[in-house]
């Protein structure tokens, strides 16, 4: 990891808004200096009681939620060294903005800011493919390869996982990016809405037809084999 | 039944299936709604199959969920270089 694309001091966050409106405003802060919070110069002890209680806003309100950023970004980005640098951004601009956040539903927010951050890099957003990671040092079981089955895993189980696959891949990512988001990720309808700026109808019906499709396909896969 | 009533209870199930194993609280059914549906399942093959699908689908992508889980190393990583601008922002 270089880190090169970390939010230096000072950079403008706040330049790149979308045109969409936001369920939670998550730039307003980035127009202030992060260094200097709210406090008048001088206030040496009023600096140091607001830096304090930001690290542990931090800690309380968006260090538990990592892992969920995380598993997030390696879904709409493809891979755990992008969703790395995704989330790594989203935390910084996260801790910038916790002046400005209510203490309540910190993964809805945060998710709303991974959003934002994932629009505003111009990262290439490859949210279809389930095993993007293609570089050999990737494949460390450390992060989870999926080549070697279980032991009580049963051949039946392996077929239906590798037709699953291919017929999770064949889907438009607009439609497995929520089936990804919802039945593997674990989120609610209302954070995949969140987190892909979409109504919460608009995730019902990609779910419910992502499910219908793959339904369909197995069933077809399975009348060919039989 | 008629045939026709039939077709017509079918689509309202079908609408509302995935929804009922969901449970998510975004998108609720009625008592009333759940309990119609849950008639309807147990009368109707057809429906009760796409139930019974859809059942095996999610418990199928949930295990992909295991390799999908963020390397402990990485999410310590990412806290911890976190951490550590945050203390540099601060000095
Ligand atoms: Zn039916």
């Amino acid at each position: 990891m270089t880190g090169g694309r970390r939010p230096g001091h000072g950079e403008d966050v706040g330049s790149h808004r979308t045109p969409e409106g936001r369920r939670h405003d998550v730039g307003k802060e980035a127009t202030k200096p992060p260094g200097f919070p709210t406090v008048t110069p001088g206030l040496n002890d009023a600096a140091t009681t607001n830096q304090a209680a930001r690290t542990r806003a931090f800690a309380q309100h968006v260090e538990p939620e990592i892992d969920v950023l995380l598993r997030v970004a390696r879904t709409l980005t493809g891979s755990w060294a992008d969703a790395e640098d995704l989330v790594q951004d989203t935390l910084i601009r996260a801790y910038r903005g916790l002046e400005s956040f209510d203490g309540a539903h910190p993964r809805a927010w945060l998710l709303t800011i991974l959003r934002n951050t994932n629009i505003n890099s111009h990262r290439r957003q490859r949210p279809d493919l389930l095993d993007a990671d293609d570089s050999p040092e990737r494949h460390t079981p450390a992060f989870g390869a999926t080549s070697t089955p279980s032991p009580e895993q049963t051949v039946t189980d392996r077929e239906l996982g590798e037709d699953l696959q291919r017929a999770v891949a064949a889907l438009d990512p607009k439609f497995s990016t929520v089936l990804l988001l919802v039945d593997v990720d674990d989120l609610t309808y209302s954070e995949v809405a969140d987190v892909l700026g979409i109504a919460v109808g608009t995730v019902t019906s990609r779910l419910s037809r992502a499910r219908k499709r793959l339904r369909h396909d197995l069933n077809a896969n399975a009348r060919r084999s039989s | 039944m008629s045939t026709l009533s039939t077709m017509w209870t079918c689509h309202w199930a079908g609408r509302r299936i995935q929804r009922y194993l969901d449970a998510d609280p975004a998108a609720p059914l009625t008592a009333q709604e759940a309990h119609r549906l849950h008639r309807h399942l147990a009368t109707c093959a057809k429906c009760a199959s796409a139930a019974e699908d859809f059942r095996g689908l999610r418990r199928a992508l949930a295990t992909w969920s295991q390799h999908r889980t963020p390397d402990p190393q990485l999410a310590a990583r990412v806290r911890d270089t976190a951490r550590q601008l945050i203390a540099e922002d601060a000095g």
